[in-house]
């Protein structure tokens, strides 16, 4: 096999040639292209893995400062609770009171409304009985009504006992030797030495008498003197009447 | 002028030009052509180069190559690889182009002389100990000659030349041959067959391109190879060797 030397050198040289010319053209610059993209992918990477460690310790401070607010709010959640039913049992004992005294006032007008209105009540029934009573007196027995009501105030002195007798006479003299008889109307001076008579010599002698006019004691007359009465009316009557009155209403209102 | 004839074994005897003892012959003529074909490519292929994420498919075709005789190279040299590239992917891509030209009516493959092959074989010849005393120092170069004691230093010698020649006739008998057979069978059969020959030529080229490289490579590495790989490279060479 024949060799030819120059060709042999020349190849030599052609062949050192290229692979200058494609380490120079072709593999250098691929091979930088290369290394320059995994350079770059590894910074990359290396960005990226930076970035995740800064993500998980946001993360980890984020779950830590969200876990601490949850615990703040829990805490004022129980705070707000709390103080929610401190101020609620605190307005509802306000309003209890409140109602309480609502209630008290209400029963208090009640009571006073009942009270205005049966002695309202006992007034009109007293004057009405009264006139009926003087007018039935008079028209069946010719008599007159303040007149009974005198004799009766005299025979319930003249029926005292002795030792009711011996109270009232140690009261009028406790009390200054004072009587005052009160009565709802105008007794004739006769009548008043009457009653003045019977007193002396039922009870004691020395004191002295004086007579006033009470229109709220309804058609009635009464000696008082230091805690002690000696009296008729239509009151006793009258309470009577309330007291069944009261009693129906009462009834009706249960029914009700 | 007829390019190859059956009593031309070798293109180098087809002399287009002399002057004095300068002669231009088809063997240079189409290693020059091999040249600028690669050269134009490597231009045309390597003027957008990006080093972005988005490249072009041209770009990714030559970066797959590059990875692939690189990831050869480390293979079997463990580190170093880019220095080796461009010797051994040279190597590669002129004797595959020349190889697969020879589809082309009227080229004659470079390859196909034994000038060209030697030529090469030479080069690798002197890569060996380019590389291995670079790498590794002349002392611990010239004592792989005494292993595994002196008595073997012929044999190292001679080992070192025969390889050189093996590498030098392998590809040159491999491809002339394949020329010459295409040339008796266009003589003497119809034009189907030889088809189905150049086709397989085709192969038989990149194949043999693919084993001189990787050839190059474990001549090469078997001098940088330290204890450590020594066996691995060993390995590599007996299976290459057997194709």
């Amino acid at each position: 096999m024949h060799i030819d030397w120059f060709v042999l050198f020349c190849q030599i040289f052609n062949f050192l040639l290229l692979v200058y010319l494609l380490k120079r053209f072709l593999f250098g610059r691929i091979i930088k292209a290369m290394d320059d993209r995994e350079a770059k992918i590894a910074a990359r990477f290396a960005e990226a893995e930076e970035l995740k460690v800064k993500a998980t310790e946001a993360a980890g401070l984020y779950e830590k400062r969200n876990q601490l607010l949850n615990e703040a709010k829990e805490k004022m959640l129980n705070e707000a609770t709390m103080a929610a039913d401190a101020k609620r049992k605190e307005l509802m004992e306000k309003v209890r009171v409140e109602v309480d005294q609502v209630k008290a006032r209400w029963q208090d007008m009640l009571v006073r409304e009942h009270d205005a209105f049966f002695y309202d009540l006992r007034q009109r029934a007293a004057k009405q009985l009264y006139a009926t009573a003087r007018k039935a007196l008079s028209d069946l027995a010719d008599a007159d009504l303040e007149e009974r009501i005198v004799d009766e105030f005299i025979r319930r002195v003249k029926a005292l006992d002795e030792e009711k007798s011996i109270q009232i006479r140690n009261a009028i003299r406790g009390g200054g030797n004072k009587v005052i008889i009160q009565s709802a109307f105008s007794i004739s001076a006769s009548r008043q030495a009457q009653i003045e008579e019977v007193l002396k010599k039922q009870i004691t002698n020395g004191f002295t008498l004086r007579y006033m006019r009470q229109p709220e004691i309804v058609s009635g007359i009464e000696l008082r003197v230091n805690g002690h009465k000696i009296a008729w009316s239509l009151n006793e009557y009258l309470e009577t009447l309330v007291e069944s009155l009261t009693e129906t209403l009462q009834k009706e209102a249960h029914a009700a | 002028m007829e390019i190859v004839s059956l009593n031309q074994i070798s293109p180098d005897q087809v002399i287009i030009f002399t002057w004095g003892f300068i002669k231009l012959n088809v063997t240079i003529l189409y290693t020059w052509l091999v040249m600028a074909i690669l050269m134009v490519i490597s231009w045309l292929a390597t003027r957008n180069l990006s080093s972005e994420m988005n490249v072009s498919h041209w770009q990714h075709f030559l970066e797959v190559i590059i990875s692939v005789v690189r990831g050869e190279i480390s293979e079997m040299t463990k580190k170093g690889a880019d220095n080796y590239v461009p010797l051994i992917g040279t190597l590669f891509l002129f004797i595959c182009t020349s190889n697969v030209l020879v589809i082309v009516p009227g080229f004659v493959a470079p390859t196909s002389s034994i000038t060209t092959t030697a030529s090469l074989a030479l080069c690798v010849f002197i890569a060996v100990p380019y590389y291995g005393i670079s790498r590794n120092g002349l002392f611990h170069y010239l004592k792989e000659y005494f292993q595994p004691n002196f008595i073997f230093f012929p044999f190292h010698v001679m080992g070192e030349l025969s390889r050189t020649l093996a590498l030098t006739v392998r590809l040159f008998g491999n491809i002339m041959s394949h020329e010459k057979v295409i040339g008796i069978l266009l003589a003497v059969t119809p034009l189907l067959f030889p088809v189905i020959m150049q086709v397989l030529g085709l192969l038989i080229g990149v194949i043999q391109a693919y084993i001189f490289a990787i050839l190059s490579m474990v001549y090469i590495a078997s001098a940088l190879a330290e204890d450590e790989h020594h066996a691995h490279v060993e390995v590599k060479q007996q299976s290459v060797t057997t194709v």
